[in-house]
């Protein structure tokens, strides 16, 4: 059992990457410190039940996603259960390497020309049942069962969500990338 | 492309991810020593998920910090729900 009085010392160094994670499911400032506020007031009622010496990032992470959900699924009309149309593997690299031709390693360097924005932008794209599961794992780097543990759903739906969530955001890039005229193809 | 390749495109993202297990991984690195186009496949997501990891982040306003020891006292003193 963990000791109440010892949560703010051992919670608070995860408050910039749990408000970081909720801007980027509720895309707004405010509405990203209300569920770090809320996350955190729960997590201190709770901290009794929780066990000293566990994973407490995780634990934390599955109070801010539970309270994510709770208040604003809610203000949808349905649950955005999105499907993503069919993606090809490797996406962007790909479609850049159609533009580089033949030179070596030059879809990589590409990746240079993306700002914070670009990526940002292409990760709030993604609807919310794929959006989750890749800030977990590519922004958290939280494993596949740890997720599966947060998010409440099986493993093996943690993998594929992650799969077409990524190609996903690669498919975002690309026209991240056209929009701004870094492929070549937009000038 | 050739079954190797095949394979080593199949496990990308859990070869990455190091969600893979002893046998695939080894065969997957084994590919990699002599495949240059699987190679620069997987240099080019091993590049973006470390793109995704730094970039894909935002620093909270400073009076969060505030914010949050300022609602842990009130809950401390005042104790109770709200």
């Amino acid at each position: 059992m963990a000791d109440q009085a010892d949560f703010e010392k051992d919670a608070m160094q995860y408050a910039p990457q749990l408000y970081s994670a909720a801007l980027r499911m509720t895309r707004k400032p405010a509405d990203a410190e209300d569920v770090v506020q809320e996350t955190f007031l729960k997590a201190y009622r709770a901290y009794d039940t929780f066990t000293a010496g566990t994973n407490l990032k995780a634990w934390l992470y599955r109070i801010l996603t539970n309270t994510y959900i709770n208040k604003y699924r809610k203000q949808q009309r349905r649950p955005a259960e999105v499907e993503l149309g069919e993606l090809q593997d490797l996406y962007l690299y790909k479609r850049l390497g159609e533009q580089s031709g033949a030179a070596q390693s030059a879809e990589a360097d590409m990746l240079d020309a993306f700002v914070d924005e670009d990526i940002i932008e292409a990760l709030e794209s993604l609807p919310e049942n794929f959006r989750l599961p890749v800030l977990l794992a590519d922004v958290d780097g939280f494993a596949y069962k740890e997720i599966a543990d947060i998010l409440d759903i099986p493993i093996g739906t943690v993998m594929s969500r992650l799969h077409r969530g990524r190609k996903a955001l690669q498919r975002k890039l690309w026209t991240v990338a056209e929009a701004r005229g870094l492929t070549g193809t937009a000038q | 492309m050739t079954s190797g390749c095949e394979h080593a495109l199949e496990y990308v993202y859990s070869y990455l991810d190091e969600e893979i297990s002893f046998f695939h991984q080894s065969r997957v690195s084994a590919h990699l020593r002599t495949c240059a186009s699987c190679t620069s496949a997987y240099e080019f997501e091993r590049r973006l998920k470390a793109l995704i990891r730094e970039r894909g982040r935002t620093e909270p306003p400073p009076e969060l910090f505030d914010a949050l020891r300022a609602l842990i006292q009130e809950e401390r003193e005042g104790g109770g729900p709200r």
